[in-house]
């Protein structure tokens, strides 16, 4: 899977999460998760989650501990799937 | 995993604030005394928690509800009596509280001398992952940890059973040998929603619940969620009871 599909189904995933949906809009890959889209930290483990649901992977505490932003879980997601 | 250093850095806290705890523990307790504060059947509850914990020297992982700030000392002081706080340091729990919160260097002090280790919620994963060593090095010293799992003071007033953290989970995944959870639910009669301190002349029912949680048949992140979950579930029923029972 190429990085925009990913990248894509990021935004999807997050949707649910960020208060003010238009924030996703403007996303870009160095959109910070929990400062730009103001998601809870609490529910970045909520998204990491849909993620391993969505694209069939395992992510373990210390790689979710490295998600930051939307880039960092598209690397992190890019590299196990390929 | 901690290093010697850190390990060192962590029992010389414990040691100083044992050594500080004949000041600290009944200026705690005056204060609560003098703010009015009165815990409901108080000797029941020091009785239960007290037969708990003789009964396991621990790893104890103790959660409670959150609603005011003055929370962590006021459950100390709901769970042991002063003569417990000073004669048996190592049942006061370790407390986990916003770094932000003290910003003020008399109240880091007090924190320090009081088994605080201050965190940042969202802050640096280094520093967490330090936070979250420095705990699971106490869990396997026998210790009591204090956390409020929902992860913040109760926006609603209520337990947020929808909307918590699972940052507790991290504890019960960590294959702790023997862990046990004690869940305290403490509300003063008057308190209607989450405020900094509670109203002056409070007074507070404190339930108690204790359980050995189950190894979850889930890994990873969901494991953790499963673990948080379950000891939110719990403290919901508590507040229930509260509710249903203890108001009447």
């Amino acid at each position: 899977m190429d990085e925009q599909k990913i990248f894509e189904a990021m935004v999807n995933i997050l949707k649910p999460y960020t208060k003010d949906t238009a924030l996703l809009e403007r996303a870009t890959r160095d959109t910070h998760i929990l400062n730009d889209l103001k998601v809870n930290s609490a529910r970045l483990v909520d998204v990491i989650i849909k993620c391993e649901d969505v694209f069939n992977i395992t992510v373990d505490d210390d790689e979710a501990d490295t998600i930051r932003t939307i880039g960092n879980a598209i690397d992190l997601i890019h590299a196990k799937l390929n | 995993m901690l290093s010697s250093r850190a390990k060192a850095l962590l029992m010389f806290q414990n040691g100083l604030g044992r050594l500080m705890a004949v000041v600290l523990a009944p200026f705690y307790f005056a204060l609560i005394r003098l703010m009015g504060y009165r815990i409901r059947d108080i000797k029941a509850v020091r009785a239960a928690c007290r037969r708990e914990f003789e009964k396991h020297e621990g790893p104890w992982l103790i959660c409670a509800n959150h609603l005011t700030m003055a929370d962590s000392p006021l459950l100390s002081y709901a769970m042991l009596s002063l003569w417990t706080h000073l004669r048996v340091f190592r049942w006061i729990p370790w407390n986990l509280p916003e770094r932000n919160n003290f910003r003020n260097p008399f109240l880091v002090l007090l924190c320090y001398l009081s088994k605080c280790i201050p965190v940042q919620r969202g802050g640096p994963r280094t520093e967490m992952k330090q936070t979250l060593a420095k705990c699971a090095y106490l869990l396997s010293r026998r210790q009591r940890l204090l956390v409020f799992p929902e992860g913040g003071r109760s926006r609603t007033g209520r337990v947020n059973t929808e909307n918590f953290s699972y940052g507790v989970g991290r504890f019960l995944d960590n294959d702790q040998e023997g862990m046990r959870v004690m869940c305290l639910y403490l509300r003063g009669d008057g308190q209607a929603a989450y405020s900094t301190i509670p109203a002056f002349g409070e007074r507070f029912t404190v339930l108690v619940d204790v359980f050995t949680p189950e190894k979850s048949a889930l890994t990873g992140l969901r494991a953790q969620r499963d673990y948080a979950g379950h000891i939110i579930g719990r403290l919901a029923e508590m507040e229930d009871n509260y509710f249903g029972f203890c108001r009447q």
